[in-house]
C-alpha cells in the first residue's frame, strides 16, 4: 500500500482495536449500571427490570455494534446513572482537562528536554543526579507528587491554593493560580518519563559516527543538535507526545481528584466506579483516538524514521 | 489577577447601585449587609460525574439531596430533632382505619414556570417514585398509589397497604415534587423549591440563585453555589482557603487540626453515620443467639470509637437508629464483658474457637481500620478472623445483604426506613435475615397504634427486642463533622434528609 492511503488506513484499523478492547474491558468489569442504581437495596426482580430499561439484558455483540453506530453518527448515547446526553458531559468536561492536559505539555516538554539532555550529555556531575530524578520521578505515583507539591508550594510557601475550585462558569485558564499544583502534579511525572525513554535515544543519536565526525569538524552544539540530533529524535519524541498527550486525556483523573476539578479523568474514574459503561466507552474512545491522531501526525511527519527504515 | 480586577470593578459598580438606590428610599439601610450575603458557596459531598437531575430515582452522592433540595419543595421534612415538621403539605390526616389519608399541600406554590403546585402534581411525583422503586430503596412500598386519588386542587388521598401511622414520616425528605407529566429530566424540569437552578456554573457547580416567588421563609442568600467535591480532603482544604463558604463531611483529623481556629467554625451532627456489624442469623456460627451475644459482648466500644471516628461520636448500644425519636433511651449501656462473652462461646460449643471471615471496604472513612479493630477484639473470645477488604464499588452489591459477616453502613436513617429495607422477611436485603414473625406482628401492630406515645413505646420496644436478639452490632456511632466559615449561619441542624436542606445559610452569622 502506498503511504498516503497507508496511514489512514492504519488509524482506522488502531481506533477499530481500541474500540473492541474497550468494550470488552467494561463488558469484563463485576457487576453492571443496575446493580449501582439499585445500591444492593433492590431485589432480583427489580434489578432484571432494570436491565431491561438499559438494554443491559442485550448480547454482548448487539450492545457493541449499537454503541459503535452511535458514535459513528455523532450520538454516543446517555449515561446509564444519571439519564444525561453523554456528549453534553464530554463537552462540560472538556476544556478543563485540555487546558490541564495542554499546560502539562507546555511545562513537561522542555522539562523532559533538560532532563534528558541532563542524564546523557550533561557535565558529569550532573548526570547521576538527573538519571536518579528521572527513574525517581517516572516511579512516584500522581498522588505522592501532589502531597508533595501541596505540602511545599502550599502549605510550605504560601504560593498556590492546595485545592482548586475553579469559578463557577468561568474557563479553567482564568484562574492560573488555581492550576499551578494540578498542572506541576501531571507535568513533573511525565518529563520524567518521558525523559526516561528519550535518553535512549539520545544516546544513540549521540554516538552516532556523523554526530562524532561534526564534532570533530567543530560545529557548533546548536547546529549539531538541530541538523544531527533533532530529525533523529523527532518520531520517537511525537510519538511520545502523542500517548502522553493521549494518557492525560483520560489520566488526569487523580489530579481532578485531589484537587477538586470536574474534567474527563474523574468523569472516567466515576463511571468505572458506577459502571456507566457508555461514559466509560466514550472518554476512552476519546483518549483513543487522540493517542492514535498523535501516532498517525508522527508517521507522517518523520523523516527520521523514513530515513532510517531506508537505509539498509 | 485578573478576575480580583473584575471582582472589584463588580463591587465599585455595586456601591455606585446601591448608593444611587439608596437616595430614594430609607436613609441608614446598609449596602455592606446586602452585599455581604450574595452567595454562599457549599462544597457537598458527592462527584460532579454522577449529578443526576432525576429527583425520585438513585441519588448517588449527597450533593444530588442539596440540589434536589433547593430546587423542588418537599412535602415533609424531619426536623432537628427527628420529629416530622410539614413542608409543601401542612396536614396529613388519616381515617379511623389508619389507611386513608387527607394530606393538604399549600395553595400558594408555584412552579418556576409560573403553574400553582396542585395535588396532582404531588400524587404524580409520589407515583413517579413508586415507579423507580429499584433505585429508591422502595420508598413508596408502604402506599397503594394506584388506589390514591386527587380530591381537589390541594387534597389528594393516600391509601396506605395495610395500616399506617407514621405517613407523616413516610412522606418526608425526598418527596420531590415536580410538575405532573414530566418524565424527561435530561433538561431540569421547573420547580417550586426555594432557589432555582441556572446554567452559569458549567460542569464545576451549579449556581442557584434565590426564588422570590417561594412561599416560606425568604433566603438570606440570593445565591448558592453547589459543588460536589468526592475528595473529603479537598472539601476541608477548599474551606480552609476560602475557596468555599462550607465544607460538608470533612475527616475529623483534620477537624481535630481546626479546633481552635477561629476563623472556622466546626459544625457536629451527632450520630449521622454507623458501621453496624451484621451477623446473619441463618448462617453458621451466627444462628446461634449466644455467639451473635458473645460478638457484642467482646467489643471494645470505646477503643473503636476513639480510633476509628478520633473519638468524634459516642459509643453504640446496640440499637440500629439510635437517633430515631422512637429509639428507647433508658437502657443501660452494653459494656465490655470477656468473661460472660467466652462462656457464651463455651455454651454454644465453640470453646476452641471459629474461623470467621468479616468483610469490609474502603468506600466510607474508617470502614476498613474498624474490621481489623474488631477482628483483633474478637481473638479475645477464640474467635479467629480474616478480614477482607473488599473493592469499594462493588461493595453494596457484592457483599452487602449476601456474606454472613461484614461492616454494613447507615447514614441517618429512620427506624422504619431500615426496617422496610432490611428488617422485612422475603426481603432481598434483608441483611441479618431477621424473620421473627412475632416481631413483624407486633410491628404491624405498632404501625396500626394511632395513639402516638402509645405507638412510640411499642416501635421503641421492637428496636429493644432487635438489639439482644437480632444480629446487628452497633459499636459507636460517629458525628457528621462540617466545616464552615465564621460568620455561616443557618445550616441546619439533624440528620439524614434533614442536613439536606440549606436554603437558610447566611454569611451574615
Amino acid at each position: 500500500m502506498p503511504w498516503p492511503a497507508r496511514v489512514p488506513a492504519r488509524a482506522v484499523l488502531l481506533m477499530a482495536a481500541a474500540s473492541v478492547v474497550i468494550f470488552l474491558c467494561t463488558a469484563a468489569l463485576p457487576g453492571d449500571a443496575a446493580d449501582v442504581l439499585g445500591g444492593g437495596r433492590a431485589g432480583p426482580g427489580e434489578l432484571a427490570r432494570l436491565r431491561a430499561e438499559q438494554g443491559l439484558d442485550r448480547p454482548l455483540h448487539v450492545r457493541y455494534l449499537d454503541w459503535l453506530a452511535g458514535v459513528l453518527t455523532g450520538d454516543p448515547g446517555v449515561s446509564l446513572i444519571t439519564g444525561r446526553p453523554i456528549g453534553e458531559l464530554v463537552a462540560q468536561r472538556a476544556g478543563v482537562t485540555l487546558t490541564l492536559a495542554v499546560l502539562a505539555l507546555a511545562v513537561g516538554v522542555p522539562l523532559t528536554a533538560a532532563l534528558a539532555w541532563a542524564a546523557v550529555r550533561g557535565p558529569g556531575w550532573l548526570r547521576h543526579p538527573a538519571n536518579a530524578v528521572i527513574v525517581a520521578g517516572a516511579a512516584l505515583p500522581q498522588a505522592v507528587v501532589a502531597a508533595a507539591l501541596v505540602a511545599w508550594l502550599s502549605a510550605g510557601w504560601g504560593l498556590f491554593p492546595p485545592v482548586s475550585m475553579l469559578p463557577a462558569g468561568e474557563p479553567a485558564w482564568s484562574r492560573p493560580d488555581l492550576l499551578a499544583l494540578p498542572v506541576l502534579t501531571l507535568a513533573l511525572p511525565i518529563a520524567a518519563y518521558g525523559a526516561a525513554l528519550l535518553r535512549g535515544a539520545i544516546g544513540d543519536v549521540v554516538t552516532r559516527p556523523y554526530v562524532r565526525d561534526a564534532e570533530l569538524r567543530g560545529l557548533p552544539p546548536a547546529t549539531i543538535v538541530l541538523r544531527y540530533v533533532l530529525p533523529m529524535i523527532a518520531a520517537p519524541a511525537t510519538r511520545l507526545l502523542a500517548v502522553t498527550l493521549g494518557g492525560l486525556v483520560a489520566g488526569t483523573a487523580v489530579a481532578e481528584t485531589l484537587f477538586g476539578l470536574a474534567g474527563l479523568g474523574e468523569l472516567l474514574v466515576t463511571a468505572i466506579s458506577t459502571r456507566d459503561v457508555p461514559v466509560v466507552q466514550s472518554v476512552a474512545l476519546l483518549a483513543a483516538a487522540v493517542v492514535v491522531a498523535g501516532l498517525t501526525a508522527a508517521d507522517a511527519a518523520a523523516p527520521g524514521r523514513r530515513r532510517e527504515t531506508a537505509r539498509p | 489577577m485578573h478576575t480580583q480586577l473584575r471582582r472589584r470593578s463588580a463591587a465599585v459598580v455595586t456601591a455606585v447601585a446601591l448608593l444611587a438606590g439608596c437616595s430614594g428610599t430609607a436613609p441608614g439601610s446598609s449596602p455592606a449587609k446586602s452585599t455581604a450575603t450574595g452567595t454562599v458557596r457549599y462544597a457537598a459531598p458527592g462527584s460532579p460525574s454522577n449529578a443526576v437531575t432525576d429527583p425520585h430515582g438513585l441519588l448517588p452522592g449527597e450533593s444530588d439531596v442539596v440540589r434536589m433540595a433547593l430546587t423542588y419543595d418537599v412535602l415533609t421534612v424531619p426536623g432537628a430533632d427527628g420529629s416530622t415538621k410539614p413542608r409543601l403539605a401542612t396536614a396529613w390526616r388519616p381515617d379511623a382505619t389508619l389507611t386513608r389519608w387527607r394530606v393538604t399541600i399549600r395553595g400558594d406554590a408555584t412552579f418556576s414556570d409560573g403553574r400553582p403546585v396542585r395535588a396532582a402534581d404531588a400524587l404524580f411525583s409520589l407515583r413517579r417514585m413508586g415507579r423507580k422503586a429499584a433505585e429508591n430503596f422502595g420508598r413508596m412500598a408502604m402506599f397503594d398509589l394506584d388506589a390514591s386519588t386527587t380530591i381537589d386542587d390541594t387534597t389528594f388521598e393516600l391509601v396506605t397497604r395495610k395500616p399506617y401511622a407514621e405517613v407523616g414520616k413516610a412522606l418526608e425528605g425526598a418527596t420531590f415534587v415536580v410538575p405532573e407529566g414530566s418524565d424527561d429530566f435530561g433538561k431540569p424540569v421547573p420547580g417550586s423549591g426555594p432557589f432555582r437552578p441556572t446554567d452559569k456554573g458549567g460542569a464545576q457547580a451549579v449556581v442557584y440563585e434565590r426564588n422570590d416567588d417561594w412561599w416560606g421563609p425568604k433566603p438570606p442568600a440570593s445565591t448558592i453555589e453547589v459543588r460536589a467535591v468526592p475528595d473529603p480532603q479537598a472539601r476541608a482544604q477548599a474551606l480552609l482557603s476560602g475557596q468555599v463558604d462550607l465544607a460538608g463531611g470533612v475527616p475529623a483529623t483534620l477537624a481535630r487540626q481546626q479546633e481552635g481556629n477561629s476563623a472556622v467554625r466546626l459544625l457536629r451532627r451527632p450520630g449521622a453515620t454507623l458501621y453496624p456489624l451484621v451477623m446473619r442469623l441463618d448462617t453458621k456460627p451466627f444462628d446461634d443467639l449466644r455467639v451473635r451475644q458473645a460478638v457484642r459482648l467482646a467489643l471494645d466500644r470505646q477503643q473503636l470509637l476513639d480510633t476509628v471516628f478520633l473519638g468524634y461520636g459516642e459509643i453504640g448500644n446496640d440499637l440500629i437508629t439510635p437517633k430515631d425519636p422512637t429509639s428507647p433511651a433508658t437502657l443501660r449501656q452494653r459494656t465490655r464483658d470477656l468473661a460472660q462473652a467466652r462462656k457464651l462461646m463455651s455454651e454454644a460449643g465453640l470453646a476452641d474457637g471459629v474461623d470467621l471471615t468479616l468483610h469490609t471496604t474502603t468506600a466510607y472513612p474508617g470502614m476498613d481500620s474498624a474490621a481489623t479493630l474488631i477482628a483483633q477484639q474478637l481473638a479475645e473470645i477464640g474467635m479467629r478472623v480474616k478480614v477482607a477488604v473488599e473493592p469499594a464499588d462493588t461493595y453494596f452489591s457484592a457483599v452487602y445483604a449476601r456474606k454472613p459477616f461484614y461492616l454494613s453502613y447507615l447514614g441517618g436513617i429512620p427506624f422504619l426506613d431500615v426496617v422496610r429495607v432490611a428488617l422485612t422477611p422475603g426481603s432481598p436485603t434483608n441483611e441479618t435475615a431477621w424473620q421473627d414473625r412475632t416481631w413483624s406482628a407486633k410491628l404491624g401492630k405498632a404501625l396500626a397504634e394511632p395513639d402516638d406515645t402509645e405507638r412510640r413505646a411499642l416501635l421503641g420496644d421492637l428496636q429493644a427486642e432487635l438489639r439482644d436478639q437480632g444480629g446487628y452490632a452497633i459499636w459507636a456511632l460517629s458525628d457528621r463533622l462540617d466545616l464552615a466559615r465564621a460568620g455561616l449561619s443557618g445550616v441546619p441542624e439533624g440528620i439524614g434528609f434533614a442536613s439536606a436542606f440549606i436554603d437558610q445559610v447566611s454569611l451574615d452569622g
